[in-house]
């Protein structure tokens, strides 16, 4: 059959039409020949040249690898979420090796086999997904004694729970199937009624209608209370406990009362609708001015704010960690001078930050101490506090540090604030200081000191060492230093004088005159070891008066008036010392015992003066 | 070598989709088809209509009857009556002995591979009865069951009744000794098809109309609303209309019809009809006539899209300016058909609407109203859920627009909800939704823990197909 007949046949017309996609089909690459030069194949022109080229590979791979085609087999299988395992259904499954085989041998055999087969037929691997709901199950004796209602009876509550197991706690299914019929009345059952009443037309006694919520609060409140006879609430772990707060907290009136709301929103016409749409959109517009409004306000108040400290500060309260605080507030106040242009809108910056990092910590145990109290408040049987007050705030990120605020004096004193100029490295016990005072003493000095401090009775040893009292029994013990230091030199001279004295004695045995040149010798030297010996400012006192004592007198019989002058300057003096250190002590001593003791302190300066002043004469 | 080579079709068929085939059977019986197919497919094997023809052998008392099915053999024979097995206003079984004969030609005479038997008996050695059509097996009984090796899956209308339920299991049990057996509703295989645990269903369907409300993989029974207003009701109204159109339109159905010349539109219709040399019945008639107004339905008919009703004065004016569409009959009259096509449908959803024919229909049957009643008999907190899921399925919800006008209607019912519908495009998806469905579920590899086993039904009787397929 030539061209022109197929044409002929196809009905198209006889020239044209089909050469044209003839001469396209040259404008199609064509396939190039590997192995075959460009030039080569370009002899060819139009007419590509006839090569078939020999591919290898497709036989080659077809039969070189040719491995046995798989076996497959319908095999059983059974699953073991299935209640009845008798059911074998059958899938299709590539047969292994070793299966073939036992297949193979067990051919010949007869059913004895069959049974031992189905223990190793595979389970299903679906049959994992079988999970099942957990629903209270209670005994008889549990429901008289525990779940008794006014409004279920114990027969509507097993229908319930039937539901519930059998729907696996779908609600609207649960609600959905209810149907339950009470059972007719004893004697109609058993009674002399049954043969009159066909029991099927015996009008029933209807079952109240009940709604989702009936049911629903039915079946927690006994859910709930068989967790209770299962395991008291205080034994509940945290997940259980929840649950069972959930199931007997749950309110009937509240859901219905929300699902009646739901049902109205649903009911609504397509203006009101749109309405709510739009008041939902205003809301939400209102809502985001406000956001912004209160964080323009927040901002503003932490710039008028004084630091307002979420954190511990108990960090702060020894001196030593006030000093760390110094120094960081000090690098603070560096860096922002620094890089006060960005520090500008006080955003948060690392060295601001700092203080903070390092107060992370004792958050610990405010935490630990909350647990504590809420475990004792679970044993009592509400819990519900847990929740909200479980965890101390804690700032959910550093915000700027405020800068700190210069105190007043008063404040100073309120918060215990001191400025040193310079502080000793590492901490230290203030009584240590005392104590340094008294050993670098000599053995006998020490002694002496601790004799007069227990003629005070001072303990030599502070028992509340408090900075005011630390810095009384500092200038106490210089006191006391400096009136050992009197009192030796006293008794020097008190010696010397008895030398003299005798020297004299003996000279007015042998030669009367030249009486006053020697006093005048001897006020000297009481001047010049006044004046060698006596650093305190109180003692300056009795110095001069005795001096111009001795001046005035210039005679051997001692000035009561002298004396006694001496004596009221040095008992003021003494009194106050003994003021300045009361309130420290008072706390400790009884009061009457600190008033013995300033008097007895007063008594003692008193006599001390009278001492040295009788020493000058 | 071989580990270089690996090849694919020798693989464990891999369970990422959950399946695990057991080559069960699924039958799905509707008032208008009957599908059956292996599970795993996705369209059944074998589609039959559920009307069956019956042939009277004999006169009077002697008379023998024999059931024959298969769209086939319903064609123009004497002594031929056309029945369906199914009841007209519920689509469940009517006939049993009919059901279980058409059942077992589907899924034994069609589906299962033809097993070699004894000549005696395989029939070729007897004389030829009849040499059309499939001849009932009448001798299932003293076979070896004939479903021994497979599971069955069968569908039901949402408010079958228990009986009859009992009745299907102890047909597959008894009769065909199947392994396994369930019992599936139709709007939960539909929205399974659909990919959806939770859904409205709106079944469209031959002899009914049904709105079903589906929660994680079950009937709502309380939702359950059925209607008749469906394609034979539909078929109703096309044959008031024709009946009171002007010039009033015969139906003429195909198998009369010998031979025909074209004529103009309007023009009466020039043909010659066949003579047949027995009397045709009127069900035989009837079912032919339906045929052809089934293909009016799907080439004319269309559904007014909305928004608001079709009665809304404007929109039938709209309609006559559009071009309409033009149906030949089988004897070549042949018409256009402009807004009377939207007419005929809008009783569906307007009953003011709905054209005077044999069944009239209240407000309660529209579809909307269906769908109303369906969703407030649900819990308020699965109505959103609902109306987000909506599936819709069956052969009449093939109408053109009926989706946009279920959408119109829904907005208009629900303002302010989210309403979205699953409107699968392919026509066989929607028709065979249900058997899809069915399909689905028999190949899961979790669905075997489900089957009532034969086992089962021996300890428990009949009635453990109440208890289990709930
Ligand atoms: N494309 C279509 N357009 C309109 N109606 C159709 C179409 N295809 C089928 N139908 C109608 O659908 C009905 C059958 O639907 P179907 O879902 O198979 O019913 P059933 O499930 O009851 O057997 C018939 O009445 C038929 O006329
Ligand atoms: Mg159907």
């Amino acid at each position: 059959m030539a061209s022109h007949d197929v044409r002929d046949v196809l009905n198209l017309p006889h020239d044209g039409a089909a050469r044209p996609a003839k001469k396209l089909k040259t404008n199609v690459p064509r396939p190039s020949l590997k192995g075959l030069a460009r030039e080569v194949q370009n002899l060819g022109g139009d007419n590509p040249i006839a090569i078939v080229p020999e591919i290898s590979s497709f036989k080659k791979r077809r039969f070189g690898s040719r491995k046995p085609a798989a076996r497959w087999e319908l095999r059983p299988f059974r699953n073991s979420a299935r209640d009845d395992q008798s059911l074998h259904l059958r899938h299709w499954r590539k047969q292994t090796e070793d299966q073939a085989r036992t297949q193979e041998s067990q051919s010949g055999e007869n059913g004895a086999e069959q049974e031992s087969k189905s223990e190793q037929l595979d389970d299903s691997t679906f049959a994992k997904f079988n999970v099942q709901v957990d629903i209270p199950q209670y005994s008889d004796d549990q429901y008289n004694s525990n779940l008794i209602s006014r409004y279920w009876t114990k027969d509507e509550t097993d229908y319930l729970f039937g539901l519930v197991r059998d729907f696996d706690l779908r609600w609207p299914l649960i609600w959905d199937r209810y149907e339950y019929k009470p059972k007719p009345p004893e004697q109609a059952r058993n009674g002399e009624g049954a043969g009159s009443m066909d029991p099927r037309t015996a009008v029933m006694p209807a079952g109240r209608p009940r709604s989702l919520e009936d049911l629903k609060s039915r079946y927690y409140e006994v859910a709930a209370k068989m967790m209770v006879v299962q395991k008291p609430v205080q034994y509940m772990t945290q997940p259980e406990f929840q649950l069972h707060e959930m199931m007997a907290n749950f309110n009937p009136v509240a859901e219905t009362q929300r699902k009646k709301f739901a049902s109205d929103a649903m009911s609504r016409s397509r203006e009101e609708a749109q309405e709510e749409e739009l008041l939902l959109i205003e809301v939400r517009r209102i809502l985001a001015r406000q956001e912004r409004l209160n964080q323009e306000r927040r901002e503003l108040y932490h710039r008028l704010d004084y630091p307002q400290t979420e954190q511990d500060i108990s960090a702060f309260k020894s001196s030593a960690g006030l000093a760390t605080l110094l120094q960081n507030l000090m690098n603070v106040d560096k860096t922002k001078k620094r890089k006060s242009l960005m520090e500008a809108n006080g955003v948060n910056t690392p060295a601001s930050a700092h203080p903070s990092d390092r107060l992370g910590h004792p958050n610990s145990t405010p935490i630990s101490e909350n647990r504590r109290e809420s475990i004792a408040a679970s044993s009592t049987g509400h819990r519900d506090s847990i929740g909200g007050s479980e965890r101390p705030e804690r700032p959910a990120k550093k915000g700027p540090q405020p800068a700190p605020k210069k105190l007043s004096e008063q404040e100073e004193h309120i918060y215990g604030v001191v400025h040193h100029d310079r502080l000793p490295s590492g901490p230290t016990f203030r009584y240590e200081r005392i104590n340094k005072i008294l050993t670098t003493k000599s053995n006998a000095q020490h002694q002496r000191i601790t004799n007069t401090l227990a003629e005070l009775d001072i303990p030599s040893r502070l028992n509340m060492p408090t900075r005011a009292v630390v810095e009384e029994m500092e200038k106490l013990l210089a006191s006391i230093g400096v009136l050992l230091d009197t009192r030796k030199l006293s008794d020097k001279l008190d010696a010397e004088i008895k030398l003299e004295k005798a020297k004299k004695a003996e000279r007015e045995k042998t030669m009367a005159p030249a009486q006053t040149g020697k006093a005048a010798e001897s006020a000297k030297v009481n001047g010049d070891a006044k004046k060698d010996g006596v650093n305190g400012t109180h003692s300056t006192n009795g110095d001069s008066t005795s001096a111009a004592t001795a001046e005035k007198t210039n005679g051997d019989v001692p000035a009561t008036n002298g004396s006694t002058n001496g004596e009221t300057n040095g008992n003021s003096d003494t009194t106050a010392n003994g003021d300045g250190a009361a309130p420290g002590d008072k706390g400790v001593r009884p009061g009457s015992s600190s008033n013995n003791r300033k008097r007895s302190v007063s008594v003692l300066s008193g006599i001390s003066d009278k001492s040295s002043k009788r020493q000058k004469k | 070598m071989s580990s270089q080579h690996p090849l694919p079709n020798t693989q464990q068929p891999s369970d990422v989709y959950g399946g695990d085939e057991v080559s069960a059977l699924v039958l799905d019986a509707g008032y208008c088809h009957t599908r059956a197919g292996f599970a795993g497919e996705d369209v059944p094997k074998s589609v039959l209509p559920s009307f069956y023809g019956s042939l009277k052998t004999g006169d009077g008392d002697a008379a023998t009857y024999r059931d024959i099915f298969g769209d086939e053999c319903l064609i123009p024979r004497a002594d031929f009556e056309v029945k369906n097995y199914m009841s007209r206003a519920e689509s469940i079984v009517e006939d049993w002995d009919a059901a279980t004969k058409m059942w077992e030609h589907v899924l034994i005479k069609r589906l299962q591979p033809e097993k070699p038997t004894p000549p005696s008996k395989n029939g070729l050695n007897d004389p030829v009865p009849d040499g059309e059509g499939d001849v009932a097996m009448d001798d299932v009984e003293d076979q070896e069951k004939p479903l021994a090796e497979s599971p069955l899956l069968m569908t039901e209308a949402p408010w079958n009744t228990g009986k009859a339920r009992e009745k299907v299991i102890e047909i597959a049990m008894e009769s065909w000794g199947c392994p396994a057996f369930w019992l599936s509703r139709t709007p939960v295989l539909a929205a399974f098809a659909a990919g959806k645990a939770s859904a409205l269903v709106i079944d469209v369907g031959g002899a009914n109309t049904s709105v079903t409300a589906i929660h994680d993989g079950m009937v709502l029974k309380r939702s359950i609303q059925k209607s008749p207003v469906g394609g034979l009701w539909l078929s109703g109204q096309i044959r008031s209309m024709w009946d009171n159109n002007d010039p009033k339109i015969d139906i003429v159905p195909s198998y009369m019809v010998e031979n025909k010349t074209p004529v103009d539109a309007g023009a009466p219709a020039q043909a010659k009809l066949r003579k047949f040399p027995y009397e045709i019945s009127q069900s035989f008639r009837t079912y032919e006539e339906e045929r052809l107004v089934t293909e009016f339905k799907e080439s004319v008919v269309e559904v007014w899209r909305g928004p608001g009703r079709y009665s809304n004065p404007g929109n039938e004016d709209i309609v006559r300016s559009q071009p309409g569409r033009v149906f030949e009959m089988p004897n070549g009259s042949n018409q256009m058909w402009r807004e009377q096509r939207f007419r005929v449908s809008e009783g569906m959803w307007d009953e003011t609407a709905a054209l005077p024919a044999a069944e009239s229909i209240t407000k309660a049957q529209t579809i909307p109203e269906l769908i109303k009643a369906a969703v407030n008999a649900v819990d308020v907190d699965l109505r959103p859920n609902l109306l987000g899921n909506i599936v819709i399925t069956g052969g009449t919800s093939l109408l053109n627009g009926f989706g946009d006008r279920l959408n119109n209607e829904l907005m208009a019912m629900y303002p302010g909800m989210k309403i979205k519908i699953h409107a699968p495009g392919l026509t066989t998806e929607r028709r065979f939704s249900a058997w899809l469905g069915g399909s689905i579920l028999a190949s899961l590899g979790t669905f075997h823990q489900m089957w009532i086993s034969r086992k089962e039904y021996e300890e428990n009787g009949a009635g453990i197909v109440e208890k289990r397929c709930k």
